[in-house]
């Protein structure tokens, strides 16, 4: 009993963190309907600039502009609390441009869960980027004086002195518990948000401005995790992307137990997930930590699932499940400004306009493109013994056709089945695990690990597909998070390097290797491309767009969302073994779901419809950065590669819902939505519909179209 | 009366206190034409729901019967199971697979028919699976010319017309050559012009299908026109049925319809 009691401090201030993390995401989706996956990447921004301007930090700032120079630059330091304003005010100032940026347009738009999930996750990989770049990698360590609460003990349960500080945090989370409901209870706006939580449509029409709310909602949640952030700095902040990341999917189960929609739900499932993670961490970690590593991920997956199989009948209020099908926003375009300046259709028509028009109809374009797509394919394939290209570049070369694979696999999964898996990094794991099995355990000649790992694969993404079987949009993604996050703490640190694979003796170098990836990915991508010609990609697209009318027409969902989810893990689970080759040993940095959730945001920028997409993409982020790398000091990490992916990946999405790689199909049916005005007569159709006289129909062109 | 391809017994289903089908009873005439007519909130999606497998009704059997004598009992199938079976249908507000062209369209709905086409098959490319891409794509290609929409192949539904939808929605029924043709209101929504050239349309549907239709329509002068039997619900009940002139005098017809104490 005595040592129970003993448990309960740590448990509940473990729990109070997930509970005010887990409030911020319920009141976001409450107003808004937008799951906020950056909550803690923002809360963290606003703990490092507060602790910064503590610590004291120069401000500069140079301008020229014609004859207007600027140059200040100033060292500012302030006292704690004189700081908490500033903070705070940097805090709105980001709700604000956040709603502005990067979730209006999508509201606008009549985005789908699936966008606003992986915008918002753009998010978080952005503002964590940032961070890190504008304040350092480091660590926050707060000393002991710049503390908001003293950690001065304050009284003993159990044996275990409780801090000033554990205490403070549990006092706030009761005071922001307490100003919520007196928010939503008394405040017209609290009214209105409830309201509109309720029935968007008729809350909008009785005069609740939807844009407003969304505002208001922003700034002071925002507001708010800067404040949970300046206060648990001490306890738990953190600009590391993958714990940040940890904290929020424990949020996001809290909030999910509520439904989304309910504060005491969710304040009631973070403490209690805080209580039980202590609980295990105490009484079975602590007896054997190699044999219960990751248990209290574990625990987080068990509670999702669980709620989500048993499917309470509170779960279901909040989110309206037929919101959560599609990829495609209905509403097309997103009408803001920041896309209308880079509208693709505009750009096209202008550049069509300047040229002269015997240069638009030239007939050659079709061989250049040919000859070009040889001479691409030539230079691909002799990549390695080029003249000109370096030895040292090869081994990038060789991560990236790995990269390629899971920008692939997220390609089937997400742009053609319309699911969403952010554990497609347990899956490189998988194979790679596999393969060392296959080569190591059972001795097995070498092509056959690697067919180990990816048959080991599939009866993984049949598991992992389960959840998808019954949950959509949000609560599968956070399935997802959930089982990748426990992939990552409990699976992923059983391989380690020690299970080296030692490949054949023709395959030692690099150069070498690469051929063999190379023959691999090409094999990959010709299974999609004919998935994606035939009979299994027609039924993944019409999964995708609707799974009722799918049913109607004899098509079972079911069976094609098993189908789909074990081509993808097989894909990725490919890259996987290819990785084991290449290292030695299984790649458990490609296993985390940061890495995860990055490479969904890379594929969703080269084009997550499209068989080109994931070339460009692990051409752009896999190769270019590594090639270019001879230029930035070893010394200094640069984090710009990922804010510049990030960023592009909100403004890509915000433009046009396909990704570059299909920009081009995507400025073709816009243009020709221009052009074609001569609308016929529906009547006349009819009459002479029997006649088949219009009979101009291009199958080939029809297919191309889709794919 | 003599050869049912569909008899409804004692379907009923309630959603809490309201009884959306009360003990529908009727047989569906094999080569007819069937209008289901009555007032909004007569349960008449409702019935098409639970013929097509959407809703599982509470209680009661739908028996689709084979010329040869043969029966199926559809309420304890799966609604793929049913179209496999020769069920199809169509939905109130032409719901069709939105990011998809209709060319596409066309060929994605009748997956059930191409029987060679495994997964293995069609990702190696079979001589089986080859044939039964080209058969799909020809018959596609058949549909869409016998509603003349053959130019808009390549165009998705987001690009078209309501009236092109429907027609669009009709080629994708005709397509899997059903023996049961389920329209869940197929005029509404298009001009009345265009409503005038939907009767003929649907009759040349049902000869070149050699299929029974049955559909919901509030279009009174297009459902009488081309039916051969009119059932008229109100309050999840079937009223009456009979022929169209029958019908159109009942006085339980008149009353739901308009509202008058006969």
């Amino acid at each position: 009993m005595q040592e129970l009691l003993g448990t309960l401090p740590g448990g509940l201030v473990t729990g109070a963190v997930y509970a005010l993390l887990a409030m911020g995401l319920v009141f976001t989706y409450k107003a808004t309907r937008v799951p906020n996956f950056a909550y803690g990447a923002m809360a963290t921004f606003v703990a490092f600039f507060h602790y910064d301007l503590v610590e004291g930090r120069t401000f500069a700032l140079h301008l020229s502009l014609l004859v207007v120079r600027l140059d200040i630059e100033r060292y500012v330091q302030l006292a704690f609390w004189a700081a908490v304003p500033v903070s705070l005010g940097v805090a709105a100032l980001l709700g604000l441009v956040i709603e502005r940026v990067a979730i209006r347009p999508f509201a606008r738009a009549r985005a789908p869960m699936v966008v606003n999930i992986i915008v918002t996750l753009g998010l978080a990989l952005l503002l964590s980027a940032l961070t890190q770049q504008i304040f350092g990698a480091d660590q926050l360590i707060v000393p002991n004086d710049k503390a908001i609460f003293s950690r001065t003990p304050a009284f003993a349960v159990g044996g275990v002195n409780v801090s000033w500080e554990r205490f403070g945090v549990m006092v706030l989370l009761a005071a922001l518990a307490g100003a919520t409901w007196w928010f939503f209870k008394a405040t017209r706006t609290g009214l209105a948000i409830r309201a509109s939580a309720t029935d968007p449509d008729v809350a909008s029409l009785l005069g609740v401005s939807a844009r407003k709310l969304a505002v208001v909602s922003w700034v002071s949640g925002s507001m708010v995790a800067g404040l949970a952030g300046i206060a648990l700095a001490s306890v738990v902040v953190t600009s590391d992307p993958n714990l940040l990341l940890l904290l929020t999917i424990k949020g996001f189960a809290a909030a999910i137990v509520g439904g989304m929609v309910s504060f005491p739900v969710a304040v009631g499932a973070a403490l209690g997930l805080g209580l039980g993670e202590e609980w295990v961490r105490h009484y079975l970690v602590s007896i054997d930590a190699k044999l219960w590593q990751g248990a209290p991920e574990v625990l987080t997956l068990g509670a999702v699932i669980g709620v989500l199989a048993l499917r309470p009948r509170w779960i279901f209020t909040g989110i309206r499940e037929d919101e959560d099908t599609g990829v495609v926003g209905r509403g097309g375009a997103a009408d803001s400004a920041l896309a209308r300046a880079i509208d693709p259709v505009e750009a096209f028509r202008l550049t069509r306009a300047a040229l002269p028009t015997g240069l638009w109809s030239w007939t050659g374009w079709r061989t250049a493109k040919r000859v070009g797509l040889v001479a691409l394919a030539a230079f691909t394939v002799l990549f390695p013994v080029l003249p000109f290209i370096d030895d040292f570049y090869t081994l990038p070369a060789n991560l990236a056709i790995v990269d390629a694979m899971v920008l692939l696999s997220f390609v089937v999964l997400v742009g053609w089945l319309g699911q969403v898996s952010l554990a497609q990094g347990a899956f490189v794991a998988v194979g790679g695990a596999g393969a060392a099995i296959g080569a190591n355990t059972l001795g097995l000649p070498f092509p056959l690990p690697i067919l180990c790992g990816v048959a080991l694969a599939v009866p993984v993404a049949v598991l992992v597909s389960l959840p998808a079987l019954r949950l959509r949009g949000l609560h599968l993604a956070v399935a997802t998070l959930a089982f990748g996050l426990a992939a990552e703490r409990a699976i992923v640190p059983r391989f380690d390097a020690s299970d080296r694979v030692a490949p054949p003796t023709w395959m030692q170098t690099d150069r070498d290797r690469y051929w063999v990836f190379l023959s691999l990915a090409t094999m990959a991508v010709l299974v999609c491309w004919r998935i994606s010609r035939t009979r299994i990609g027609r039924s993944f697209a019409a999964i995708r767009d609707s799974e009722v009318v799918a049913a109607a027409y004899g098509i079972q969902p079911v069976r094609v969302k098993l189908t789909g989810f074990a081509v993808s893990g097989a894909i990725a689970a490919l890259g996987g073994t290819m990785l084991t080759y290449q290292l030695g040993g299984v790649g458990t940095q490609s296993a985390s779901v940061f890495s995860s959730i990055a490479s969904l945001a890379n594929s969703v920028v080269s084009g997550i419809g499209s068989l080109a997409g994931p070339a460009i993409g692990a051409f752009l982020f896999g190769l270019y950065p590594e090639l270019t790398k001879g230029e930035v000091q070893a010394t200094s990490l640069s984090f710009w590669p990922q804010i510049t992916a990030s960023a592009l990946l909100i403004l890509m999405l915000a433009v046009n819902p396909g990704g570059l790689a299909s920009m081009a199909r995507f400025v073709r049916s816009r243009a020709s939505a221009y052009d074609d005005s001569d609308d016929e007569d529906l009547g006349e159709l009819m009459a002479r519909s029997s006649g088949g006289d219009a009979a101009d129909l291009d199958a080939e062109n029809a297919q191309e179209v889709v794919r | 009366m003599t050869d049912p391809v569909l008899s409804i017994s004692g379907l009923s289903l309630a959603f809490g206190g309201v009884r959306a089908l009360d003990d529908v009873t009727f047989d569906v005439e094999r080569g007819s034409v069937t209008g289901i007519i009555g007032p909004n909130g007569a349960g008449k999606t409702t019935l098409f729901d639970c013929i097509s497998g959407i809703r599982k009704p509470d209680a009661g059997r739908i028996e689709l019967r084979a010329p040869d004598g043969g029966v199926a009992e559809l309420v304890a199938r799966r609604p793929w199971e049913r179209n496999g079976l020769g069920v199809a249908r169509t939905f109130q507000n032409a719901r069709l697979f939105s990011s998809v062209p209709i060319g596409e369209i066309l060929r994605t709905v009748q997956h059930t028919s191409m029987q060679r086409s495994g997964f293995w098959r069609s990702v190696l490319g079979t001589r089986g699976a080859r044939a039964d891409e080209a058969e799909t794509t020809r018959r596609a290609e058949e549909a869409l010319e016998l509603v003349g929409l053959s130019r808009h192949a390549d165009k998705p539904p987001s690009e078209l017309s309501t009236g092109m939808l429907r027609l669009t929605e009709l080629a994708a029924v005709a397509v899997v050559r059903p023996k049961v043709l389920l329209l869940d209101e197929p005029a509404s929504g298009i001009a009345q012009a265009e409503t005038e050239a939907l009767g003929p349309l649907l009759r040349r549907l049902a000869d070149h299908l050699d299929a029974t239709i049955v559909l919901i329509e509030h279009d009174m002068p297009l459902v009488m026109g081309i039916s051969d039997t009119i059932v008229a619900m109100a309050e999840g009940a079937v009223v009456t049925s009979g022929p169209p002139e029958q019908v159109r005098t009942h006085p339980e017809v008149l009353r739901s319809y308009l509202g008058a104490t006969a």
